[in-house]
């Protein structure tokens, strides 16, 4: 790109030129995101079963149904229970691990490796691994439980149990991620700040909060971006370890999807709620944003 | 002398424990997983009992019949070219959009970021359609498209982030200088992203080397297929051999790991310079 | 560095064109196996193909192993206009599938079809949509070693109230007594396919309703009783809704768990984890002493090919020569489960004196593949689940029912 001073040079001498740069990128999601989903929606009107070569249309009544289903339904207070579930946590346990790692002591480097780890792993496996830990007759938790002399434990056959179960391990699973992000959140703060408190007189907590957490603000942003939609999105985890069970009662509205698609054979409806899950998660991403975007600005 | 240090010691035992806590629970997935791989499918003892003998038979099968060492290099070829594409678009598309505020661009960053949030299952048939009409099933391209376009939103949201969080006087000094946006781009503004890019390469560089549900519609050929649905293969719905999935696992998690290993310092050294704004 | 990068790239790119580019004038056969990569059966697929392409040089035939879901494979793929050449129906080869498979009729082989197989199988004006492998007899599979400890014998159990019985002295001998897969969520379905035909065809015979869209309201209220009357005598596993049928055929192996219906493979399963454990399966019980117990027939591992294959010539090659004697017993022995067709004899080790003994009784098909609307198997798992976990009463389960069939019903003429 030498100083060629010819037309397209001089188009981006104008600002708004650059606007291209980000085509490529919107040509890839119109043909890899878009297309997909305006089928869908288009599915989503439909009777399809999901493979066969005809089906009619039946207007909005896959829509009117969803509000009467009551799995559905349940399925929608799952997606936010994992969704914020897990986000609350991972900001939890990845803040305070990471203050304390901020700190230089023997073995460090060893517990941020370890932490980290299991992000590194497969959501799959990571769920299998903890299916054979919680088994009600093999499990490695139940082991314990009889050597303590008590009964065994369905830990994955009670919703509530199940439930909680999913939510710990999506979050022990990536609270690495949101370590490294407060970590180097942390890092990046001056420590004049805490000097100037301290001469102040402020109390550890009184720093924590008028310093640590205005600073951190940004990392708080990205981190809980990537959490609560890793969590609301949330599959694989739900599949190998619940499979939606006992019944339907820990099913999010991806899992149901995957049970109405291709189990019921109904995919016009299934379809529908993958329209309904893209709005839900769109709402409750951009309010979030707004919100905490706003947080900012008031510091 | 960091003042940051907690002083009193009540703070410092609690969260040393935690820490410890935090280890162990981290860890005991990964003994379970070695526990499993070196025991036979016979061995019905604990899952906490170390395994009696060396056995390795669960590594020669994943190995021989899961064919795993194939689908570590598919996956390296899959994610070191999606990784290239996730960076270099990402870049590009980051700059306009953190330097333009205009409505219209706010519009294009926020569908963006609402492009991250389609669970892939709901676009699967309609993609699995259009990959066949364009030939695009069972081939590397096809999948590096799709998982391209899977993480390019984070990759998006990162560096535009980061270009916010760069000072504009320093384009407004080339722009007089006579350079165009181009150039300003080339020159100010990609050799700073190197600490944002690690980021963006660790972070998006899991999820393409793990992605399940796709790729094991997309590459169906077990000559193609990538490590995830590679372990996947050893679960059907009437049979399962964990201890062949979990060698396939270990192996399948280990050049992350060293890689990992390896990036460490650099990562979070990209993370504190890219300051995550 | 930027160099070294570009060169990378360009090398990746290399490798990519000639990785996707095939040689001309081959003949490629896909074949989706719905087993996994290191099941005895893909093992045998694998050998068998190349040994089939060694005959026939032009042919190039890819083996996909499956993963837990077969079923969704299948379907995206038939829903793109791209199936496979060849796939395993899953016993679905007439019910579902039949629009998009050859009928193979006409084959060399199919005249040998197993005689369990032809109600099952065969078409109205006798079409054949699949090639089976090997015909599926299921009862109830038993540990004999839990079963000894209760002081159970399986002939003395004929009617349901029976079963009841021998469960709970199982329970009183520590025994979890029957064992059901609600995790794998498919297997709570077999009640119905086990317990309704005791119902609905050898006590009630209410065929001609079923298939001509009278859904029997008290027939399957008294189906769903039976499974009701499992749940509250605390019979069933407490881990019902977190097993796999992997667990429940590690329970089989161990002795713990005296009963499970489910097809044979959860047998076979338990004795690759203990070789020498002592596991059959017995008939199904009826509702009264005066009716007689039977054995659930039909297809398992079952071939169908494409329509629209482009291979169409070859993949019946591949077919015919799966189906050769030799061939087809090895297939079948690996499977340990009778051949689909009666040229071939197969050794059933362990499984041969329960294989034996159900030659003495009636065979009836899978209840809802032969009676039951395609599509519906679904809201059958769903509302036998919500009995089993007390989430729907039996009157709100049959009424959902009724409403799924008779959508379903409508749908499909």
């Amino acid at each position: 790109m030498e100083q060629r001073k010819g037309w397209l040079s001089q188009l981006f001498f104008k600002k708004e030129a650059t606007n291209i740069l980000y085509v490529p990128a919107l040509i890839l999601f119109a043909v890899f995101t878009f297309y997909p989903l305006i089928y869908g929606l288009k599915i989503s009107f439909t009777n399809w079963n999901g493979y066969s070569q005809n089906y009619g249309y039946v207007g909005f009544l896959n829509y009117i149904e969803l509000f009467k289903d009551k799995y559905f339904l349940n399925a929608i207070k799952n997606t936010l229970i994992f969704g914020f579930g897990c986000t609350i946590f991972q900001q939890i346990i990845g803040l305070a691990v990471a203050i304390t790692l901020d700190h230089k002591f023997f073995g460090r480097n060893f517990s941020r490796i370890v932490i980290y780890l299991p992000v590194l792993v497969s959501p799959v496996i990571m769920g299998i691994i903890y299916y054979l830990f919680l088994h009600y007759n093999y499990g490695a938790l139940n082991d314990i439980v009889v050597l303590l002399g008590y009964e065994r434990i369905a830990w994955l056959s009670k919703e509530n149990w199940a439930l909680i179960a999913i939510v710990i391990v999506n979050t022990l699973q990536f609270c690495g991620i949101s370590m490294i992000i407060y970590l180097a959140g942390l890092q990046n703060i001056p420590d004049m700040y805490y000097e100037a408190a301290k001469i102040d007189g402020a109390t550890d907590f009184q720093a924590f909060k008028y310093i640590t957490i205005p600073f951190l603000y940004p990392a708080v942003i990205t981190s809980v971006t990537i959490n609560l939609i890793g969590g609301l999105k949330l599959f694989d985890v739900i599949k190998v370890l619940t499979n939606g069970g006992p019944g339907y009662s820990t099913n999010s509205i991806s899992t149901l999807i995957d049970i109405t698609y291709f189990n019921a054979q109904n995919a016009g409806y299934a379809s529908s709620m993958g329209v309904f899950l893209f709005a839900m998660i769109l709402i409750v991403t951009i309010t979030l944003h707004k919100v905490l975007k706003k947080g900012e600005v008031e510091v | 002398m960091k003042i940051k240090k907690i002083q009193n010691l009540h703070w410092k035992i609690p969260a040393g424990l935690m820490v410890l806590l935090m280890i162990f629970l981290q860890l005991v997935p990964f003994y379970i997983t070695l526990a499993v791989a070196f025991k036979p499918k016979t061995d019905l003892s604990s899952r906490w009992m170390i395994p009696t003998s060396i056995y390795f038979d669960n590594f020669l099968t994943a190995i021989s019949r899961g064919r795993i060492l194939t689908a570590m290099l598919n996956s390296l070829l899959v994610t070191s070219v999606a990784i290239l594409l996730i960076c270099l678009l990402g870049a590009f598309a980051g700059y306009p959009l953190a330097r333009i505020k205009s409505r219209f661009n706010k519009i294009v960053l926020m569908t963006i970021l609402g492009v991250m949030m389609i669970p892939p299952l709901s676009v699967l048939v309609p993609l699995y359609s259009m990959m066949n009409k364009i030939n695009g099933v069972n081939t590397y391209w096809g999948i590096i498209l799709i998982v391209t376009t899977g993480q390019l939103p984070l990759s998006v949201f990162l560096y535009s982030s980061f270009i916010s969080s760069i000072p504009v006087e320093l384009e407004e000094a080339a722009l007089l200088d006579g350079c165009n946006y181009i150039q300003i781009f080339n020159r100010i503004i990609l050799p700073l992203l190197k600490p944002v890019t690690a980021s963006v390469i660790i972070l998006t560089g899991i999820f393409v080397w793990n992605e399940y549900q796709l790729s094991l519609y997309i590459l169906s050929s077990p000559a193609k297929r990538t490590i995830a649905p590679a372990i996947g293969a050893f679960f059907s719905q009437s049979s399962s051999n964990l201890g062949a999935a979990a060698a396939a696992a270990l192996l399948g998690v280990l050049p992350l790991v060293v890689l990992y290993l390896f990036l460490q310092k650099y990562f979070i050294k990209g993370m504190i310079d890219s300051a995550l704004k | 560095m930027k160099k070294s990068l570009l060169l990378v790239l360009v090398a990746l790119i290399a490798v990519l064109m000639t990785a996707s580019c095939s040689s001309s004038g081959e003949k490629k056969i896909e074949f989706m196996t719905g087993t996994g990569v290191d099941t005895p059966l893909f093992a045998l697929y694998e050998t068998l193909a190349k040994e089939f392409e060694a005959k026939n040089k032009n042919v190039k035939i890819e083996l996909i192993p499956s993963s837990t879901n077969h079923e969704g494979e299948v379907k995206t793929r038939l829903a793109s206009g791209d199936a496979p050449d060849i796939w395993m129906t899953h016993g679905w080869s007439k019910g579902r599938y039949a629009e998009y498979l050859v009928d193979l009729s006409k084959e060399k082989w199919a005249k040998d079809l197993q005689n369990g197989l032809k109600p099952v199988m065969l078409g109205k004006n006798g079409e054949l949509y699949a090639f089976p492998i090997d015909l599926d007899i299921a009862g109830i599979i038993y540990s004999q070693t839990a079963l000894d400890a209760a002081g159970v014998s399986i002939d003395s159990i004929n009617t349901w109230d029976d079963f009841i019985a021998a469960c709970e002295k199982l329970k009183a001998a520590g025994k979890t007594p029957l064992a059901v897969a609600g995790k794998d969520r498919w297997p709570t379905g077999l009640f119905i396919d086990w317990i309704a035909p005791g119902v609905m065809i050898t006590q009630n015979s209410k065929e001609a309703d079923l298939m001509s869209g009278k859904f029997p309201v008290a027939e399957w209220k008294q189906t769903l009783d039976v499974v009701a009357k499992f749940r509250d005598k605390g019979i069933m596993n407490k881990d019902y809704s977190s097993a796999t049928n992997n667990d429940i055929a590690m329970g089989l192996a161990k002795g713990d768990v005296g009963f499970t219906m489910c097809m044979n493979f959860v047998a076979m399963q338990a004795f690759e984890l203990k070789p020498d454990a002592k596991i059959g399966y017995m008939q199904v019980p009826v509702m009264s002493a005066n009716d007689k117990p039977y054995y659930v027939i039909g297809e398992k591992n079952a071939l169908g090919i494409w329509k629209d294959s482009k291979s169409l010539k070859e993949a019946k090659a591949f077919i015919s020569f799966l189906a050769q004697k030799d061939n087809l017993t090895k297939l079948a022995t690996s499977v340990g489960s009778p051949a689909g067709l009666s040229t071939v004899n197969v050794d059933l080790k362990q499984l041969t004196a329960s294989f034996e003994r159900s030659t003495k009784f009636a065979g009836q098909p899978y209840f809802d593949r032969v009676f039951m609307p395609n599509g519906a198997w679904d809201a059958i798992v769903a509302t036998t689940e919500g009995v089993v976990l007390k989430q729907m009463s039996i009157d709100e389960a049959v009424a959902k029912m009724k409403s799924e069939y008779e959508k379903l019903y409508n749908q499909q003429k």
